[in-house]
């Protein structure tokens, strides 16, 4: 039994992905979630320049779902200063793929030539930020700009591309068809969720930005979906990773069953002991192999079609 | 491994049931929670919300019957806004979170505070005065003048009630003796010949400079130092804004208490911190 996963050309050491935008501001956290189990680590998006994000509140959990809500809005160093980080993680050997953001065509290729010279293992361009006035997901639900940008990029460099999708469209497979057309080599679905709450004591908004994505167990059963209904279509022509309230070993059998290649996980993560967190994945995910006689993850891929 | 999912929520609306003015600019306020059997340790931090303007982490001042005790000064438009809050208002609380100040028995307990960082030991204080395994507790505070030492009557009647010894000092000479902290520190290190721990909180700058003298004196047997100043989101150890490098340690979860072990692995104390863009800025 080996849980080696295959994403298109690229091996990792076991299907479990950190998700963009957790623990992924520094070098010295995707190591250390590195080291504690996963087979790679996206980092937080970057973008041309530094960037503040929103106000606090930005980011707070929903435990009574499981869930946890955000509007931190892409806060990041700018791709210049993040080359240090990007440096220190490829130089430890740690397989990384670069999530990039930007308002148009030339943004995304300015970030990505900037960063090419690294030996990453993809870049993942974030086409669905809900967190922003401007790019991110107003890019992500545009189907011409999406196949223009992956295009684009796609004549500049060898690094794999994967293209995150945002579930806030109402036909996501137009956007998928786009970015495969485009040529990119995954398809990762998907991002969080437009969502809000307020308190009702001070009838405020609570978050800082007054609105902000929904991750968590909540948007599981819409995440495994999609992953389903990409797979429907393209089958094996494109890897999907899938991504979404992934809290546990079962969860990312479902993903693997509903179509994907791979999974990212990131909300799972904001606890006491995050390592500890991967090995019971780890060991969930073994268990059932073993039980159901599976000897490769890619043997699970597709099961529920 | 259940119960390690998100253990927290979304703020808890408390109700500020008592406001008093603790000096210059300084505020303590009582925030009466809506939750019961929460309990809440020295060294450990609350997200403050002040609908509408903003959320940071401050350090709790004590916890009793689901009665929240806040120290706030005045530093930027989030505590500014929480100033001008009065008893019957509503604020946002997020927490218990982070780990606490560990306290062994039978040696010195030295707590040396600046500013805002008095606020945990205040907490850490009132715990220790009720136990009798210490040998002793001993208060090291300065502020740059007498208006801006936090809790001084509070100290000072614990002093004469021989409960601890305040050592107290101000920038301009204004009240205790005319420098700093370290002072005083020094000259008990030096001539005392029993185990120590030092508990430290306040501007990190400050810290390493105390980190660097306890290391000098082998009566000192640990060092805690909190980190909770730097730029927090989430407080839960989902963002990771606070991590240190190169261990990637969240301030939130795994500090912001760290000990002299952990504090040597952080090679960016005292150095760099983090800003809420990711960038690192000297300290």
């Amino acid at each position: 039994m080996s849980l080696i996963t295959k994403i298109g050309s690229i091996d990792i050491r076991n299907p479990l992905i950190l998700a963009s935008g957790v623990m992924g501001t520094s070098y010295s956290t995707l190591q250390r979630i590195y080291n504690g189990g996963v087979g790679a680590v996206v980092t937080k998006s970057i973008g041309l320049n530094s960037r503040k994000g929103n106000p606090n509140p930005s980011v707070f959990a929903l435990n009574e779902i499981r869930s946890a809500i955000n509007s931190v809005g892409l806060a990041n160093p700018g791709y210049q200063v993040f080359r240090e980080d990007v440096e220190i993680l490829v130089k430890n050997h740690v397989p990384t793929i670069v999530s990039i953001f930007g308002e148009n065509e030339n943004e995304f290729s300015e970030i990505l030539n900037g960063l090419k010279d690294f030996p990453v293992l993809a870049f993942e361009l974030n086409l669905s930020c809900p967190n922003t006035e401007k790019g991110g997901i107003q890019i992500g639900t545009d189907s011409e700009a999406v196949f223009q940008i992956v295009k684009r990029l796609k004549s500049e460099t060898e690094v794999p591309l994967w293209v995150k999708l945002t579930p806030n469209v109402s036909d996501v497979i137009e956007i998928a068809e786009a970015a495969v057309n485009g040529g990119c080599d995954a398809l990762v679905a998907i991002n969080t969720l437009k969502a809000m709450v307020i308190d009702i004591h001070t009838k405020q908004p609570i978050l800082g930005f007054k609105k902000g994505g929904l991750s968590g167990a909540a948007i599981k059963p819409i995440g495994v979906r999609y992953i389903y209904d990409l797979y429907e279509r393209f089958e094996d022509r494109i890897p999907l990773i899938g991504a979404g309230g992934i809290m546990s070993g079962e969860d990312v059998i479902e993903y693997l069953l509903a179509g994907a290649s791979a999974v990212q996980i990131g909300t799972a993560l904001g606890v006491a002991y995050p390592e500890n967190m991967i090995k019971f994945f780890i060991s969930k995910i073994k268990k059932y192999m073993r039980e159901n006689e599976f000897k490769s993850i890619s043997e699970i891929t597709g099961g529920a079609h | 491994m259940k119960k390690q999912t998100l253990a927290n929520s979304k703020p808890l609306m408390g109700k500020i049931i008592d406001k008093q003015e603790e000096c210059d600019d300084t505020y303590n306020f009582l925030i009466d929670l809506p939750v019961k059997n929460k309990t809440a340790k020295p060294g450990q931090f609350v997200m403050l919300w002040v609908p509408g303007v903003d959320e940071f982490p401050v350090g709790v001042a004590g916890y009793e019957n689901d009665v929240l005790e806040l120290g706030i000064a005045k530093m930027g438009p989030g505590t500014t806004a929480m100033l001008a809050k009065n008893i019957g208002d509503f604020v946002g609380i997020r927490g218990f979170y982070g780990k606490s100040f560990q306290t062994p028995k039978n040696i010195n307990h030295l707590l040396i505070g600046g500013g805002f960082g008095m606020t945990p030991l205040k907490f850490l204080t009132k715990n220790l005065i009720e136990r009798d395994d210490n040998l002793s507790i001993q208060i090291f505070e300065g502020a740059r003048t007498k208006s801006k030492l936090m809790y001084l009557d509070w100290l000072q009647n614990l002093h004469e009630k021989d409960q601890i010894i305040f050592n107290v000092c101000t920038d301009d000479g204004s009240f205790g003796y005319k420098g700093f902290p370290t002072v005083a520190l020094e000259k008990f290190l030096e001539e005392s010949e029993t185990p120590s721990v030092l508990y430290v909180a306040g501007p990190e700058r400050m810290m390493k400079v105390i980190f660097d003298i306890g290391k000098k004196y082998e009566n000192v047997i640990d060092m805690q130092m909190s980190l909770a100043d730097r730029y927090m989101r989430c407080g839960f150890g989902i963002c990771s804004y606070c991590a240190v490098d190169p261990t990637g340690w969240r301030i939130c979860v795994d500090g912001p208490v760290f000990n002299t072990k952990q504090l040597e692995q952080i090679s960016d104390f005292g150095v760099y911190r983090r800003l809420d863009t990711g960038e690192k800025q000297r300290i």
